[in-house]
């Protein structure tokens, strides 16, 4: 009998998942107009040097080995922080693009399907890249590295700054010249 | 009122199969089978593979042997062709981004062993509710394949769901109207296939497995034939520019910070 007790539980939590999820999808429809609101910025450069191996290093040799460990630690959770942010700024943007794909102009459609695919190669990156965090959390002297997330990141906002220009060329696209 | 053989009892064992036949014609005159050809399939086919099991039932003339056959044949089939709808549906949803294609077919491929593997280790354990091994064994093959079908619903919307991906209207509504089945279904079968189950409240779980059906397939006729908004449907209009300014200014800060 505590099989089948089990396999219920299982049932049930499985038939709420997917009615929560099912709901989820109608009430992301109905927000989806205030969906750039929520990208959060990210600063890149102070990422950057999180995920330097140098500057791990540099810790690793003037920091006595208990010191260096805290040290690591917290600045795995920062990287952590800054992975999450990212994630949720590359679903953003796999919605933002979903919705310009479907446009009348082959140009928009085509950087729209660029955002899409480069947004969801971030997003699985991102995972990947959790993952280490939290094992080098466990192994703070391991080797670890995350520069393919910050390397997408960037290849994403240029396709999405290429998406943004197309649809609305009237809009001072203010990324193009720095770049 | 809740008993075998009454009239709620044969309306729920009858109507939803009557009505997916008739949601199979409607969609072929709407030439749904391009789109989801194997959707057509597993309509006609569950509806024909029930519609039998309930004639064999209802039949004097037929032995309790037979009908147990006629199920068992049912049931392969059943199982054979939702398989291969949600392979279809995962095609559907997932092929349009080529950045996912592999992940996704071999997570879902490695979620598959797994569920298989769990099954089979459930299927080993579960006692024998019936002298019969034909009637335990029919119990433990809907176990088995409600476990597997529910596992791998389960992974195409919870994947879904991580990567933001939108779903079609139609694809949503056939997946969803398989996972409220196969969840309702695994819950029943896991306490029917299970010997120590009273045999008295079996009917009740009969009703809930008839009654949890009927609402899968009005989920479909539902979802397959009223139009509404598709997330990802033409004609939906661009991000306002307004909020490409935003999402522009963010960036910005993202990069030259």
């Amino acid at each position: 009998m505590t099989l089948a007790i089990i396999l219920v539980i299982a049932a049930v939590v499985a038939l709420g998942i997917i009615l929560r999820l099912a709901t989820t999808r109608g009430l992301q429809a109905k927000r989806r107009a205030s969906l750039a609101a929520t990208i959060r910025p990210i600063d890149i450069e102070a990422f950057r040097n999180l995920i330097n191996p140098a500057e791990d290093d540099y810790l690793r040799r003037r920091l006595p080995p208990a010191q260096f460990r805290v040290v690591r630690r917290e600045r795995l959770y920062a990287m952590a922080a800054y992975v999450h942010v990212v994630a949720d700024n590359a679903a953003v943007l796999v919605r933002v693009g979903q919705v310009a794909v479907a446009s009348r102009d082959p140009r928009v459609a085509e950087a729209a399907q660029r955002v899409v695919n480069d947004a969801l190669l971030l997003r699985r990156n991102t995972t990947v890249a959790l993952l280490r965090i939290y094992l080098a959390l466990a192994w703070p002297n391991s080797g670890f590295a995350t520069v393919r997330v910050v390397d997408r990141y960037e290849q994403l906002s240029g396709a999405a700054m290429l998406l943004g220009r197309l649809q609305n060329p009237a809009v001072p696209v203010r990324l193009s010249a720095p770049l | 009122m809740l008993q075998a053989h009454s009239l709620l009892w044969n309306y729920l064992w009858v109507a939803p199969h009557l009505l997916l036949l008739l949601l199979a014609i409607l969609l072929w005159r709407r030439k749904f089978h391009r789109q989801y050809p194997v959707f057509l399939i597993f309509a006609v086919a569950t509806a024909i593979g029930s519609l039998a099991v309930y004639a064999a039932d209802e039949i004097r003339s037929v032995s309790g042997n037979t009908f147990w056959r006629v199920d068992w044949a049912s049931l392969l089939v059943d199982a054979l062709v939702k398989f291969a709808l949600i392979g279809e549906i995962f095609g559907r949803v997932f092929g349009l981004y080529p950045s996912l294609a592999k992940l996704g077919k071999s997570s879902i491929t490695g979620v598959g062993v797994v569920l298989v593997l769990l099954a089979t280790l459930a299927a080993a354990d579960t006692p024998k509710d019936n002298i019969h091994g034909i009637v335990s064994g029919a119990h433990i093959l809907e176990q088995t394949i409600y476990l597997i079908e529910c596992g791998l619903i389960l992974f195409l919307f919870v994947f879904a769901a991580y990567f933001k991906l939108s779903w079609s209207r139609s694809a949503f509504g056939i997946t969803l109207g398989l996972g409220v089945s196969a969840s309702v279904h695994l819950a029943t079968w896991a306490l029917m296939a299970n010997g120590k189950f009273p045999a008295q409240y079996r009917i009740f779980l009969d009703f809930l497995n008839m009654a949890a059906y009927h609402v899968s397939v009005l989920i479909w006729f539902y979802y397959l034939l009223v139009h509404g908004k598709d997330i990802s449907g033409p004609g939906e209009p661009p991000p306002p520019g307004h909020d490409l300014e935003i999402w522009n200014q963010e960036l910005e800060r993202l990069l030259h910070k």
